[in-house]
Formats: C-alpha cells, sequence, structure tokens
C-alpha cells in the first residue's frame, strides 16, 4: 500500500540548508498499525507529512497503492488526501467555530460530490467515538479527550485507506490516551491501516510494528512482540480509581 | 443540504467569528456606498427638478427662446449683455410662416420701488399680453397687460407677491400708487405665487407693459428676448434657420460676424441642464469612488491580517483535502459576501440620508432602480477586486506551515 524508497527531506531556509530525512525505506502494508518513534528532532513528524501528502520529499519514491506521488498535481494530491488519507493531530486542530458534527462533515465539502446521507454518516463516524451526545457541541466545550474523539472521527468518516495520527495523545492525560489508542485499536481490528507518531512507548506497544527513526534515519524496525490492550488497561485503571 | 448551502454557511461562521473585522471592512463600504446613494439621489432630483421647471417655464417643445446678446449656451456671457433685440425683430418674425405667438419681453434693471411710506428693490420687466400665458402663470387679482396698455404706454403694473409684500403688507395694494423709480404707476393685478426656484425669489418682480418699459424706463426701445411658438414641433429647426437670417439681416451682420443674439431651443436647454448635473454627480461619483477604492484596501488589509490569524483553519482544511483554489473561493466569498452586505447597510443609510435630506433641507431626491444595481454592483466589485490578494495569499499557504 504504501512504499517508500530512498526518501529525503531537506528544509532550505534562504542559505541554510537542513537536512532532516537522509534516506528512508518503508513498506507499509494494508491493515497494519505502525508506530514511528524517535527523539524529537529526528523528523518523525516531517516523515508523516510526506506520507500524508501533506508535503512533498525533496528526493525519492512514494508509491501509494502503486501510484507515483511525486507526478502528482497539488490538486490531486488534495483529492487523494481527501479520498483515501485521515488525519489525526496533536492539537487536535478542529474548527473552533464549528460543531463536532460541522467538523465531522468537513471532508465532505471537499469531497468530489456532497454525499446526500453525510450528515447520517457524520453521526455514525461520532457514534463509532462514542460522541453521539456531542454532536452540537464546540470544541470549547469539550474535554480534550472529546476533541480528539471528533478529530479521530473526523479522519474516520470518509472511509480512508489510512489514518494518520501524529502524537495523538500527546496532549492528553493517561486515560484520555487510552481512550484514544483503544478506538484506534478497535479501527485496526477492522481492518483499517494506521500509522502513528509517538515519544510515549507505552503507546508504542499498543501498537503491531515498531519504526524507530533517528536523525532522519530508520535505526530499527520491528513487530511489536504482545502489543498491550489499551481497552484492559482503561479498565485497570478505572477499577484503581474506585 | 447541498454543497452549495454548506460553502455558505461556512462563510456565515467565519465572517460571524469575525465579526469585529467583518464590521470594521464594512464601515468604509457604508460610506463609500451611501455617499453614492445620496449623491446619486441627489442628481436624480435635480434632473427631475430641471424638466418640471422647463414645463413651468412654458418651456414646451413647439417653442423656443430668442435672447439678446451673442455667444454659446453654458458659456458664461459677458455680465453686461448687449441688448441688441427691437420690436421690429418680434414684428419681423411673428410674420414668418409656421410661428403662431411671439412674446417679448423686456429686463429694467433692478429699480427703486415705492408706495407710501416703503421701499423695497425689485426685478421691472416689461411684457405684452401674452406673457403670462406662456408661462403657465395666472393672475391671482386684478388683470394683466392688455393690448390698450401697450398701445398707451400706460403707466399700469401687475405685482409679484413678494414686491406686494413689502410695499403693502397685509394691505390691499389694487388700484393704489406705487413709484417705480420716479414714475408713478397704478397697481392693477397681482400674480399667483410661484415660489422660490433654487436662490432666486420669482415672486420678487413686476410687469408692466412693454412699450412702457421702453419708453419710459428705459433710453432705449430695445427688448431683452423673446420666446416664439409654432404650429408643431417638427418645425422646430427649420424656423430656427429662418429666424437666423432674418435677425442677421436685420441687424447687417456681414458673413464672418458672430450672431448678436442666442436661440435656445428646448432641447438644447434640457441637455445643458441634464450636463451640468450630470456632470456634478460625475464629480461626486468620483470622489465616492475614490473613498471606495480607500475602503477596498483597507477591505484587503483587513483581510489579510484575518488570513494569518485563519492560516491554522486554512491547514485544517487543507489537511482534509481542499484544494488551493477551494481556499480562494472560499476567501473571495467571503470578501464578496461582506461588501455586499456593506454595500446593502451603505444603500439604505444613503436612502435614508437623502429622505432627511428631502424633508429636513429640501433638497429634491429621486429614486432610481438603477442606482439600487450601481451600489450592489459597485460593492460587489470592490468585494471581489479586493479580495483576490488575500485570498491568492490563503491559497498558496503551505499546508504544514500553516498548522505548526
Ligand atoms: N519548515 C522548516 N524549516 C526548517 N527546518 C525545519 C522545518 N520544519 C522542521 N524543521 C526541522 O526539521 C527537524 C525535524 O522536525 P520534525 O518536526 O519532523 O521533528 P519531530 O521528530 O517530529 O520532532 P518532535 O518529536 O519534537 O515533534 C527539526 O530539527 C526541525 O527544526
Ligand atoms: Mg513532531
Amino acid at each position: 500500500m504504501i512504499q517508500l524508497k530512498g526518501i529525503t527531506k531537506t528544509y532550505y531556509r534562504g542559505k541554510v540548508e537542513t537536512p532532516v530525512l537522509l534516506g528512508i525505506d518503508l513498506h507499509v502494508r494494508e491493515g497494519e498499525f505502525l508506530a514511528i518513534m524517535g527523539p524529537s528532532g529526528s523528523g518523525k513528524s516531517t516523515l508523516l507529512h510526506i506520507l500524508g501528502l501533506l508535503d512533498r520529499p525533496t528526493g525519492g519514491s512514494y508509491r501509494l497503492d502503486g501510484i507515483e506521488v511525486s507526478s502528482l498535481s497539488d490538486d490531486e494530491l488534495a483529492r487523494l488526501r481527501n479520498d483515501k488519507l485521515g488525519f489525526v493531530f496533536q492539537a487536535f486542530h478542529l474548527l473552533p467555530k464549528s460543531t463536532a458534527l460541522d467538523n465531522v462533515l468537513l471532508p465532505f465539502t471537499y469531497a468530489g460530490h456532497f454525499p446526500a446521507d453525510a450528515q447520517e454518516q457524520a453521526r455514525r463516524a461520532l457514534g463509532r467515538v462514542g460522541l453521539e451526545h456531542r454532536l452540537h457541541h464546540r470544541p470549547g466545550e469539550m474535554s480534550g479527550g472529546e476533541c480528539q474523539r471528533v478529530a479521530i472521527a473526523r479522519a474516520l468518516v470518509n472511509d480512508p485507506e489510512v489514518i494518520f495520527a501524529d502524537e495523538p495523545t500527546g496532549n492528553l492525560d493517561q486515560r484520555s490516551s487510552l481512550e484514544i489508542i483503544s478506538i484506534l485499536q478497535g479501527l485496526h481490528a477492522e481492518g483499517r491501516t494506521i500509522v502513528l507518531v509517538t515519544h510515549d512507548t507505552a503507546v508504542g506497544c499498543m501498537c503491531r510494528r515498531l519504526l524507530r527513526v533517528v536523525y532522519g534515519k530508520v535505526v530499527s524496525d520491528e513487530p511489536v512482540a504482545d502489543p498491550t490492550v489499551a481497552l484492559q488497561q482503561l479498565q485497570t485503571l478505572k477499577e484503581a480509581a474506585k | 443540504m447541498s454543497l452549495a448551502w454548506r460553502l455558505l454557511k461556512t462563510a456565515v461562521i467565519s465572517l460571524w467569528a469575525f465579526r469585529s473585522y467583518a464590521a470594521l471592512m464594512m464601515i468604509g463600504l457604508i460610506i463609500g456606498i451611501a455617499s453614492l446613494t445620496v449623491i446619486h439621489q441627489i442628481g436624480q432630483g435635480a434632473q427631475q427638478a430641471v424638466s418640471a421647471r422647463m414645463t413651468s417655464m412654458g418651456f414646451g417643445a413647439d417653442a423656443f427662446y430668442i435672447s439678446s446678446g451673442g455667444g454659446r449656451l453654458g458659456v458664461r456671457r459677458g455680465m453686461k449683455r448687449a441688448v441688441t433685440l427691437t420690436p421690429a425683430d418680434a414684428d419681423a418674425i411673428s410674420r414668418l410662416d409656421g410661428v403662431t405667438h411671439v412674446v417679448p419681453h423686456k429686463n429694467v434693471a433692478r429699480t427703486q420701488v415705492s408706495a407710501g411710506g416703503n421701499n423695497t428693490n425689485t426685478r421691472v420687466r416689461g411684457a405684452t399680453p401674452g406673457w403670462a400665458a406662456a408661462r403657465n402663470w395666472a393672475v391671482l387679482m386684478g388683470r394683466f397687460v392688455t393690448r390698450t396698455d401697450i398701445g398707451q404706454s400706460a403707466r399700469v403694473a401687475v405685482l409679484g407677491t413678494t414686491v406686494v409684500r413689502e410695499l403693502f403688507g397685509e394691505a390691499d395694494p389694487m388700484g393704489k400708487r406705487i413709484r417705480i423709480g420716479r414714475t408713478p404707476f397704478i397697481v392693477i393685478g397681482v400674480l399667483e405665487s410661484k415660489g422660490s426656484s433654487g436662490w432666486r425669489d420669482r415672486d420678487d418682480l413686476i410687469l408692466v407693459p412693454l412699450s412702457t418699459a421702453t419708453k419710459r424706463l428705459s433710453r432705449d426701445d430695445k427688448i431683452s428676448g423673446m420666446r416664439v411658438t409654432m404650429t408643431d414641433a417638427s418645425r422646430v429647426g427649420e424656423i430656427k434657420a429662418e429666424v437666423t437670417n432674418v435677425l442677421r439681416e436685420n441687424h447687417s451682420l456681414g458673413p464672418g460676424v458672430p450672431d448678436d443674439f442666442l436661440i435656445i431651443t428646448p432641447d438644447e436647454l434640457m441637455k445643458l441642464l441634464t450636463r451640468q448635473s450630470r456632470s456634478l454627480v460625475a464629480m461626486l461619483t468620483f470622489v465616492s469612488a475614490v473613498s471606495l477604492f480607500v475602503s477596498g484596501v483597507v477591505i484587503m488589509n483587513i483581510m489579510l491580517v484575518a488570513v494569518s490569524e485563519r492560516a491554522y483553519e486554512i491547514g485544517v482544511r487543507r489537511a482534509v483535502g481542499a484544494r488551493r483554489r477551494d481556499i480562494l473561493y472560499q476567501i473571495l466569498m467571503e470578501s464578496l459576501m461582506v461588501a455586499a452586505a456593506g454595500g446593502v447597510c451603505g444603500l439604505f443609510l444613503g436612502l435614508l440620508l437623502s429622505y432627511l435630506a428631502t424633508w429636513l433641507l429640501a433638497i429634491p431626491t429621486a429614486f432610481s432602480p438603477t442606482g439600487f444595481l450601481w451600489a450592489l454592483g459597485f460593492s460587489a466589485g470592490v468585494g471581489l477586486l479586493f479580495g483576490v490578494a488575500p485570498a491568492k495569499k490563503a491559497a498558496g499557504l503551505n499546508p504544514v506551515e500553516a498548522l505548526r
């Protein structure tokens, strides 16, 4: 599904060159749940942006579903983002003035055609993340965990092939983090492909495959032996709280 | 819920979110469009007043006016215009084929007039019996100048209401003696009141028989002008040419010598008057166009600021699949909506102000639907034009940097 070969990225700011990615090879198959970890500044976000077609690499080849994306126009990339990809960001990135429902409807606005049952689909996506009771709340009226769940619903609503998440638990407490990861684990169990960036080793251990990046290079890439089940942790946490 | 509806809703939501900006953006436009509307309404009103005035002057399409002294219509002629027309000219013209009436008059310089102990200074004009009918001016009391008065160069006077008020107050002026300069006259009639036309009080005048004016009140027997009525309007051009020949011959003007009289046809007068009001309107329109341009620049700058503040929102939209042009259209749509809203507000403010102008200052104004469309079109144009730069800036944002 995702095939990276020798991906490099160098930022140019005036005469200053900042090489960030120094040749990344990566193959992600359908249905995988991949975590990318590494020290701060190692280029994880940069890599995720390239994977998510938000940015273009300086060199190398990226094939998504067999299509070489470097040959695509900006508009075609936008269409692919809308069609095949979903994003979850650390800072949620919801539109603050729009309700949860409107936020989730946003991708449809930019889809080729606006489906007649868009509202229904958006409600279902919000139901999937357990927010059927928050349809008309605005981000300011919801907790961080709820906001991130709205963001997941938004990433989910267009039925994407891959969901990218950049530190989705970075702004959340332990319990909300577990809720978010358990939702992602559920989506993975349904067969979705998920690529997630995290600092948190505990979160990394809840994925199925762990890629370590240091200074723009992949230093290790191995399956997670015995992934933690977030739901169980959540239960333990709730019991401990009683 | 269709896509168009969603886009509109999006625009409304963001405008509401940025309502203080939106209000700032609209102020300049409201003022610009309001003044444009007022100007247009006044221009329209002036035009209507001109045609009403011409009708009241009896300036039908089947008549023209000959004025003493040369020059061109609309060009300011010498203050002391030569008085060149004579009663003989009037006679010759009245004998032309197709001419039905010639109504000459003579303007005497403003003169001191007295009655009893009261004095006033007023316009004195020599007229013939046809004068009142030609100007749709009725006699309120007594009678008008008659042929007999003309034959006898009688010292009789018909007064405008302002003169009556100045000389007699509430008392009955009929049959009373007045002095025009040093010459004694008897009041035989009072004209109905016409009110003022702009700066000039039309009731501030005295009419005497034409022959009295030429023989007793001034040193020459020339006349100031005459109104010529024809059998039908289609002959105006032809008769104007004939009159020109007759007058040039009577005044012995050789070839190359310019006319010492001016024939003013209703067409030309109307054109001149509307041209004057139109150039006034054009000038004021230019002024408000400048203010609209300025408000456009203000709109542009505020939107540029708003776009940087909204970089994050734009990044989100791009991340979920908005193309550059989707962002471009969104921002354009917003500036268009703000501008159109400002335009509509300005329009209503302008209508209100011109209503007040009519009501409080008695300035004639008239509503015109074209003005309505102009205001809307103009503000929408400003919105589109000055929305382009912010929209391009927004569309050009890199989504990754916008989200940082
Ligand atoms: N637009 C840019 N111009 C110049 N340098 C940049 C730019 N964006 C990122 N960088 C640099 O690239 C490097 C990698 O950034 P990136 O955001 O990918 O790191 P990261 O691994 O996600 O770090 P963190 O864990 O702190 O989020 C950093 O050193 C950063 O300073
Ligand atoms: Mg990062």
